[in-house]
């Protein structure tokens, strides 16, 4: 009688060793690890915008516990090549998801351009992905500028020379969600604002002549002239091989504009052009711009001349909701520096909970057996009235949220520092 | 079109603009020029080492205290001096043990072996500044004074355009006379036209060769922590575009010849500033090219003409 005993003594010690090694409370015996893919930039000049996200997606998988029986893990992979976002190195990553049968969904990724290449991949293998700050309109929508911003008719991707979201997805089913609003709103709700809050009649606009911010130039272009206003002058700089934009700063100027937008990020010398309007335009002439001017690292660039830049973000600010306070205020108990929360680590959090959430539906619906990848992908684009720290998220049949705010943060105090102004939300317009 | 362009103040503007920024290039198209004359080398490094003089040039500052919105009176011009030469001084002797370590052995050996050569010191530059400064731009002191002297109308000249456009001048005054009258310019001007004959002419080919990639480095140095001061701003990959434009200005002005790089570098600078103040910036680039491809099938030998060893 005593060896049976012992035998079950042993049993029910590895059966708690198990459990530890789920680091769960619920004890559920461990069934798999299910990984959930991250592909952002985490290195060199947009390490910035990456590892924030980054953390957002973490704490949230931290928060989730294991889920049915499984252990969700984190992969992340690094998408920039010596420091800038590369949409090559988007596509690697996303064949490696592809070819790890653990993982069953991917957050990601940060930059639109690498959303082009990675879409293609994915949608072959009915991998669903939720990028948390990708803008560009043309990656869900096949309208570049609608006839709302005034065009005499609706401007399609493919007119802008832009591949239309049916070319990125080969199987005919979208397996691509986002919970930041698109370009075709960031660019307007920045003119809205321009015209209507800044009283600015006449500007001159600037881009990166990248994918984003080429669009988002373009969009706002569209609608500040279709509020009335004037584009004095425009350029579409290529940013590697151009230093100076006074020329371009002083003519503007001299046709009248008071006031600069740029579209593009940063890394492209975004907020550069910001430091060398100093004594051509005024101190605290508005210089305004997208999320990708919303960085720390732009209030360096422009340096003593940051106060008075304005930049949209894609996405509600998720401090300004107070149901959110309690995660935000549990994400800065685990992640304690200044650095490690950005504009899109909340959007991310929303991502990655939503995917487990679409996890944890396509286990049940598979009696509790690992699900397949268009389960799951199934359950994401099922998503309604989710819950999260930016409000409630539905993704329509173009993988686009339901929540379509554009927040505006001005660069102002002492330091210089963002702080979020006011929102435009589009669904009430 | 913008009422600015029948502006004739503006016009001047724009050309202030392109004087100070072909000031620049054209620093940096010397090294390039007077390395090609004497070894018929493109070294591809030579644009990273004007982005180091950038980079050296940030640490020297802070160690002799000198702070931005601070530090004022002529002091900073004379500290600012002493870091100029000590940036000089450092990227010069890079340069040297590049040309000891990396084209020296390789001098006899095929032409393509030094170039891919260059191309990879050129990117373990890159690499390492990377490595030391990070990716982002790194914002650059503005140490130098922001006053600006009226021109008429909305043109006005600024100290900073003044400065670089006069250090430009006089660095190129300098070489020149130097090469034209010392005793080192003419065994420079001796290797270059013939090499062999000048070794049994009793000119020591090793350490003539040597020092002018360090004069090369020197201007180059110069020039990185002036495009500092001037546009407040350094990355690690500055020198890789700015050098490939140096490099045409080279080209147009005629490979081996001072004022040649000197008078591309400006022309460089000029169609810029003209491309992207009155046309589109998109443009630009197809400019330059097209009117080197033009001057180039006209005039084989650039502007002013080559002076490069003879065959």
């Amino acid at each position: 009688m005593k060896l049976p005993k012992l035998l079950a003594g042993l049993a029910l010690a590895g059966m708690v060793l198990a459990a530890c090694g789920t680091s769960n409370s619920t004890g559920n015996t461990n069934k798999g690890t299910i990984n959930i893919g991250v592909d952002l930039p985490e290195s060199g000049a947009e390490a910035s915008n990456g590892i924030p996200t980054l953390n957002g997606v973490k704490y949230a998988v931290q928060t989730a516990g294991s889920v049915e029986g499984y252990t969700i893990k984190v992969k992340n992979l690094d998408d920039a090549v010596n420091g800038v976002h590369d949409p090559q190195k988007g596509a690697q990553n996303m064949q490696a998801f592809v070819a790890d049968t653990s993982v069953l969904g991917v957050v990601g990724p940060f930059n639109s351009n690498v959303a082009r290449a990675e879409i293609p991949i994915s949608n072959r293998a009915k991998l669903a992905q939720i990028s948390p700050a990708n803008t560009n309109q043309c990656l869900t929508k096949n309208i570049y500028i609608p006839t709302t911003l005034g065009a005499p008719k609706d401007i399609t991707c493919k007119d802008a020379g832009i591949l239309a979201p049916a070319d990125l997805r080969p199987t005919g089913v979208n397996n691509y969600f986002r919970v930041a609003t698109t370009d075709d709103l960031q660019g307007p709700a920045m003119a809205d604002y321009a015209y209507d809050t800044l009283k600015v009649t006449k500007l001159g606009v600037a881009s990166d002549n990248e994918v984003y911010g080429k669009g988002i130039a373009d969009t706002f272009s569209a609608e500040f002239k279709n509020k009335g206003g004037t584009i004095v002058k425009r350029q579409d700089f290529n940013t590697k091989s151009t230093n100076d934009f006074r020329g371009f700063l002083q003519s503007a100027k001299g046709a009248g504009a008071t006031a600069i937008y740029f579209g593009g990020t940063d890394s492209n010398k975004g907020c550069i052009v910001r430091a060398q309007a100093k004594g051509i335009f005024a101190a605290d002439s508005p210089y305004m711009g997208g999320d990708g001017l919303q960085t720390g690292q732009c209030l360096k660039d422009a340096a003593d001349n940051a106060a008075g830049i304005y930049a949209a973000v894609a996405a509600p600010n998720a401090e300004q909701i107070p149901a959110s306070k309690s995660i935000i205020d549990g994400f800065k108990k685990a992640f304690p520096n200044k650095d490690d929360f950005g504009a899109y680590s909340m959007p991310a959090y929303d991502c990655a909970k939503i995917l487990i959430e679409a996890i944890r539906k396509a286990i049940k619906a598979n009696n509790g057996n690992m699900p397949t990848r268009d389960a799951v992908r199934q359950q994401v684009a099922n998503t309604k009235d989710f819950t999260g720290t930016l409000g409630k998220t539905t993704f329509d049949e173009n993988g686009d949220t339901s929540l379509k705010i554009i927040s505006i943060y001005q660069a102002k105090g002492s330091p210089v520092d963002w702080s979020w102004v006011t929102q435009i939300d589009f669904a009430k317009k | 079109m913008p009422r600015a362009a029948n502006d004739p103040s503006f016009f001047v503007q724009i050309v202030i603009y392109g004087l100070a920024n072909g000031a620049i290039y054209a620093l940096i198209a010397l090294g390039y020029t007077m390395v090609y004359g004497i070894v018929e080398l493109i070294n591809f490094a030579h644009g990273d080492v004007f982005t180091l003089g950038g980079f050296l040039a940030l640490p020297l500052i802070a160690a002799f205290g000198l702070r931005e919105d601070q530090s004022t009176g002529l002091g900073v011009y004379l500290v600012l001096l002493v870091v100029a030469l000590i940036v000089m001084l450092l990227t010069g002797s890079l340069n040297v043990l590049i040309e000891r370590v990396a084209y020296r052995p390789l001098r006899n050996a095929p032409r393509l072996a030094p170039l891919i050569t260059a191309v990879g010191m050129s990117f373990i530059l890159e690499g390492l500044m990377y490595m030391w400064q990070g990716a982002n731009n790194v914002h650059f002191p503005d140490l130098l004074p922001s006053g600006r002297i009226s021109l008429g109308g909305s043109a006005s000249i600024g100290a900073k355009d003044f400065i670089v456009i006069a250090l430009a001048v006089v660095l190129v005054v300098v070489l020149t006379t130097f090469i034209n009258n010392s005793k080192l310019g003419k065994a420079m001007r001796a290797t270059a036209q013939d090499r062999d004959a000048a070794q049994l002419m009793g000119v020591n080919i090793n350490r003539t060769i040597a020092a002018t990639f360090f004069i090369g480095a020197v201007l180059a140095g110069a020039g990185g922590m002036i495009f500092g001061l001037y546009f407040n701003t350094v990355r690690f990959d500055l020198g890789f575009q700015s050098g490939l434009f140096a490099f045409t200005a080279a080209v147009f002005g005629g490979i081996g010849n001072i004022q040649g790089a000197a008078l591309g570098g400006l022309f460089i600078g000029m169609v810029k500033a003209f491309s992207d103040a009155y046309f589109t910036s998109q443009l630009t680039d197809v400019w330059i090219f097209s009117i080197l491809i033009l001057v180039l099938v006209f005039r084989p030998t650039g502007l002013l003409g080559m002076r490069v060893p003879e065959k």
